[in-house]
């Protein structure tokens, strides 16, 4: 028998919420196989199993908030499953996501229970409805428990089609939306961006965009590397509000925005004053790895004093992120493009084809003033193209 | 010393249909349960109810088949009757259905313990007699599923021989000459039914305007009908006030009318819930005035951790099946999942006489008595191929549906039964009083060919416009 344990989800977390159990008790399970889902005020994270053979015990079930270290359920190495389809049953479990439900507010019992509305549709019900493009979601039932009678769905229908339905929140968005809010309504922010030279790209390019390692260096590593350097001179920026005082870190903890599942991740490249392309292109990716595998944990996405953002597609210009608190400032930079650029080298301007780039920087205005952030967005560039690839890769 | 408090996930407090589809359903879902019946599991209705009841019945049946043997060409001779036989093997079949359930409560590892229990404060539960008496348990939650027993009149003393209810009857040996039934509900007309043709003289006594109040007019007629041919007297709106005991028989009073002269009395007036001593001090849980467990639609009761399920339960209809469908209500709020409440309303309803009835959801006066405009469509069974074949083509369908502006029939609101095998038949009409089916949508699924069900499948078609076969 092996245990599974909660494991430390980071440093300041103490407890997380079973979200979701990949498996169910009598389910063969792979050793690392995706186990089951814990939820902190961080970050979900999917939790590998232990250990190969069958999950024949689970301690804590969805819902249940445990602390780091609690065991959570059994695994035996020896048994056998008990059902052998049990991958296809447990994929078609109605766990799997949260399903819009309806605002209707509880017909007459005292406290409140599980909503059936939409649970339950007789088939005459379900028909009405979709003839009608109704959505069982946005239909207040007035049968047992919140069920929806034929009335109660002829009456929807008559209204006409859905035109909205309430789609709740998921963990992610509402610790995105907390976040976002606070920081847009905390800080005064401002927003400087710059149009800047682009030619170490074309170097990186003829690098290979490889480094020793093996790993590929996308541009927005370049920029970091810029970025965090010039910070070096500008170590306001490198910095987090305190009531009346600035508190001017003397790390640079550098957070890289992700799109996540159903949100926003910053997760953190610790200490990167020192680093040069070549580690923090492989500390990236590492982290880049971990957010796809969703391993992070909550120390991941602590602890950053400034934030990058690079090219958010293909086409991207440029972006005004809000600041990540308690920070005060983000960079962002827009995609490299390849431009007809007015060459003047030591003669007559000409054309030619060149590489160009928007950086941006949202500052905190109770620190930092449009032009302090200008001359740090041209000290960016000026390290940014003054970047030696060869020995950086 | 103080007992050893034994902790379960949840204590059920009997071991019926209720009590025990808690049990098995909560421990399916991995719940240490822990069971305290009295008696043997099963409760009312596997012991003492349905079940007994039901192979009496189907005694009658085997009985009328061999009466009209000859019609098909057998002669089995002279028929006699041996109730012991029948008894013998009403016996055998509880039996192996209490076996088979104690089987599953031990396979799925539900404690059961012997004894009466009471709740006190903090879901502990104590038991007070039997094998185990003295155990304390303590439930996280706790099931009240403590059941009901049978109700008698003032004036009359059940003495177990020649005066009897339901609980005594299902245990007689041998069937007297003549036999008063007192109160003509469901119970009453099954076993005046069943004891009518097995060759007692029945008589009914009943103190509403009508025998199996609560039912349609129409399916009651039926019956009444039947019951008269067979000879049974069915005496409505008569008051009995007590009894004598001779050596000749009993002799029921009835308020301004003759006394009934009769062998035996069985007494079938309802049935109260068993729940006094049920609970100590400080349960929190609210009794009605009498005697009923109040609980909500998700059978909570006022204390958060106590449930209720079962005939105890107050205004719900006592019956196995709803019992069941409450115990797996109880359990899915006890694990915090979504539960569906009973629509009391339209539960299917069962009644084994002979002709049976079967019905769900509103009669016609109770549709009209809410305000509905119906729609009301009738088919007897004697025009159905399969009645004809078997012989038996008394009875009728009746569905009631509501009425739209144009006239026409529109939600099923309402499938009546009276008839050969019609408890096996109620199925498709609760599904179309459940699912709020219209006439047109029952009507276009097909019922198979020749079977009973077509009954139902023509008064269908009828409703929607335009018979087929009726019309």
């Amino acid at each position: 028998m092996v245990d599974v344990t909660l494991p430390s989800l980071g440093e300041s977390v103490t407890e997380g919420i079973i979200t979701r159990w990949f498996k169910q008790v009598g389910d063969a399970v792979a050793r690392d196989e995706p186990l089951l889902e814990v939820s902190t005020d961080k970050v979900d994270s999917e939790l590998p199993s232990p250990a190969a053979g069958v999950l024949v015990q689970i301690i804590a079930e969805e819902g249940d908030t445990v602390e780091t270290g609690s065991r959570v359920g059994v695994i035996d190495e020896s048994a056998t499953p008990s059902t052998p389809s049990s991958s296809a049953a447990s994929a078609a479990s109605p766990a799997s996501a949260p399903a819009p439900t309806s605002t209707r507010a509880p017909a007459a019992p005292t406290s409140p229970v599980p909503g059936v509305a939409g649970l339950v549709l007789s088939p005459v019900v379900r028909r009405i409805l979709a003839d009608g493009l109704v959505e069982a979601s946005s239909v207040r039932g007035t049968g047992p428990g919140g069920a929806i009678t034929r009335r109660d769905a002829e009456r929807a229908v008559a209204l006409g089609p859905t035109e909205e339905v309430v789609v709740p929140f998921t963990h992610g968005q509402r610790r995105m939306g907390q976040h976002m809010a606070a920081s847009a309504l905390s800080a005064p922010h401002g927003y400087v961006a710059v149009e800047v030279d682009g030619a170490v790209f074309d170097r990186l390019d003829e690098a290979g965009r490889v480094t020793r390692d093996g790993v590929s260096v996308v541009d927005e590593v370049m920029v970091a590397v810029a970025a965090v350097r010039a910070l070096g001179e500008f170590e306001f920026l490198n910095a987090s509000v305190d009531g009346e005082n600035l508190l001017v870190h003397r790390t640079v903890n550098i957070g890289f925005v992700r799109a996540a599942v159903d949100g926003m991740l910053v997760p953190v490249v610790h200490a990167a004053a020192g680093l040069t392309v070549r580690s923090l292109a492989r500390r990236v990716a590492d982290l880049e790895e971990r957010v796809a595998s969703r391993q992070l944990t909550a120390d991941d996405l602590m602890g950053g004093t400034f934030t990058m953002v690079g090219p958010l597609s293909e086409h991207s210009l440029a972006s005004v992120p809000l600041l990540i608190q308690p920070q005060v400032a983000v960079l962002s930079m827009g995609a490299v493009r390849r431009e007809p650029v007015v060459v003047t080298d030591g003669g007559a301007p000409t054309l030619a084809v060149g590489r160009r780039l928007v950086l941006g920087l949202t500052f905190d205005h109770r620190v930092c003033e449009p032009y302090a952030a200008a001359r740090y967005l041209e000290r960016v560039a000026t390290l940014l193209n003054g970047l030696n690839v060869e020995s950086e890769l | 010393m103080a007992p050893e408090v034994q902790q379960f996930d949840v204590v059920i407090i009997g071991g019926g249909p209720g009590g025990y589809a808690a049990a098995l359903y909560g421990a399916a879902a991995g719940l240490n349960v822990g069971l305290i019946e009295r008696d043997k599991v099963g409760g009312t209705c596997l012991q003492r109810g349905c079940v007994p009841a039901k192979e009496f019945l189907e005694t009658a049946h085997v009985r009328r088949t061999l009466e009209h043997a000859s019609n098909f060409g057998i002669n089995p001779g002279e028929v006699t009757v041996d109730f012991s036989v029948s008894q013998n093997r009403k016996n055998e079949v509880v039996d192996k259905l209490t076996k088979g359930l104690t089987g599953l409560l031990k396979g799925r590892k539900v404690t059961i313990f012997d004894g009466t229990a009471r709740l006190d404060a903090d879901q502990v539960v104590t038991v007070l007699d039997g094998a185990d008496a003295g155990t304390v348990l303590k439930g996280t939650n706790v099931v009240l599923a403590a059941g009901s027993v049978p109700r008698t009149l003032p004036g009359f003393d059940i003495d177990g021989v020649k005066v009897v209810t339901s609980d005594e009857f299902l245990d007689l040996t041998s069937l007297p000459a003549s036999a008063a039934v007192i109160g003509g509900g469901a119970i009453g007309c099954e076993f005046a039914s069943m004891l009518s043709d097995m060759g007692t003289k029945v008589t009914i006594l009943e103190f509403l305007p009508t025998i199996l109040a609560g039912c349609d007019a129409e399916v009651v007629s039926v019956v009444q009908r039947s019951f008269k041919k067979r000879g049974i007297e069915v005496l409505t709106g008569v008051k009995a006030t007590g009894h004598k005991v001779s050596t000749s028989g009993v002799a029921v009073s009835i308020e301004g009318a003759e006394d009934v002269k009769v062998d035996l009395v069985v007494m079938s007036v309802g049935r109260r819930p068993r729940t006094e001593g049920l609970l100590g001090e400080g349960t929190g849980v609210q009794i009605d005035e009498r005697g009923f467990v109040v609980a909500d639609s998700y059978m909570r009761t006022a204390n958060p951790h106590v449930y209720a399920v079962g005939d105890v339960v107050a205004g719900t209809p006592q019956l196995a099946h709803v019992a069941f469908a409450e115990a797996i209500i109880t359990i899915k709020m006890i694990l915090g999942e979504a539960a569906v409440p009973v629509d009391y309303d339209r539960v299917p309803w069962a009644i084994y006489s002979n002709p049976e009835v079967a019905f769900c959801g509103l009669t016609e006066a109770g549709a009209k008595e809410k305000g509905y405009e119906v729609v009301v469509k009738k088919d007897p069974f004697g025009g159905n191929s399969r009645a004809q074949i078997i012989g038996e083509t008394e009875g009728v369908v009746k569905i009631i549906a509501e009425k739209r502006a144009d006239g026409s029939a529109g939600q099923i609101l309402g499938v009546h039964m009276a008839g050969p095998w019609v408890t096996e038949q109620l199925g498709a009409g609760y599904f179309a009083v459940n699912w709020e089916a219209t006439a047109e949508e029952a009507a276009a699924l097909i019922q198979p060919h020749p079977s009973l069900s077509e009954t139902f499948g023509e008064t269908l078609i009828a409703l929607a416009g335009r018979g087929l076969h009726v019309g």
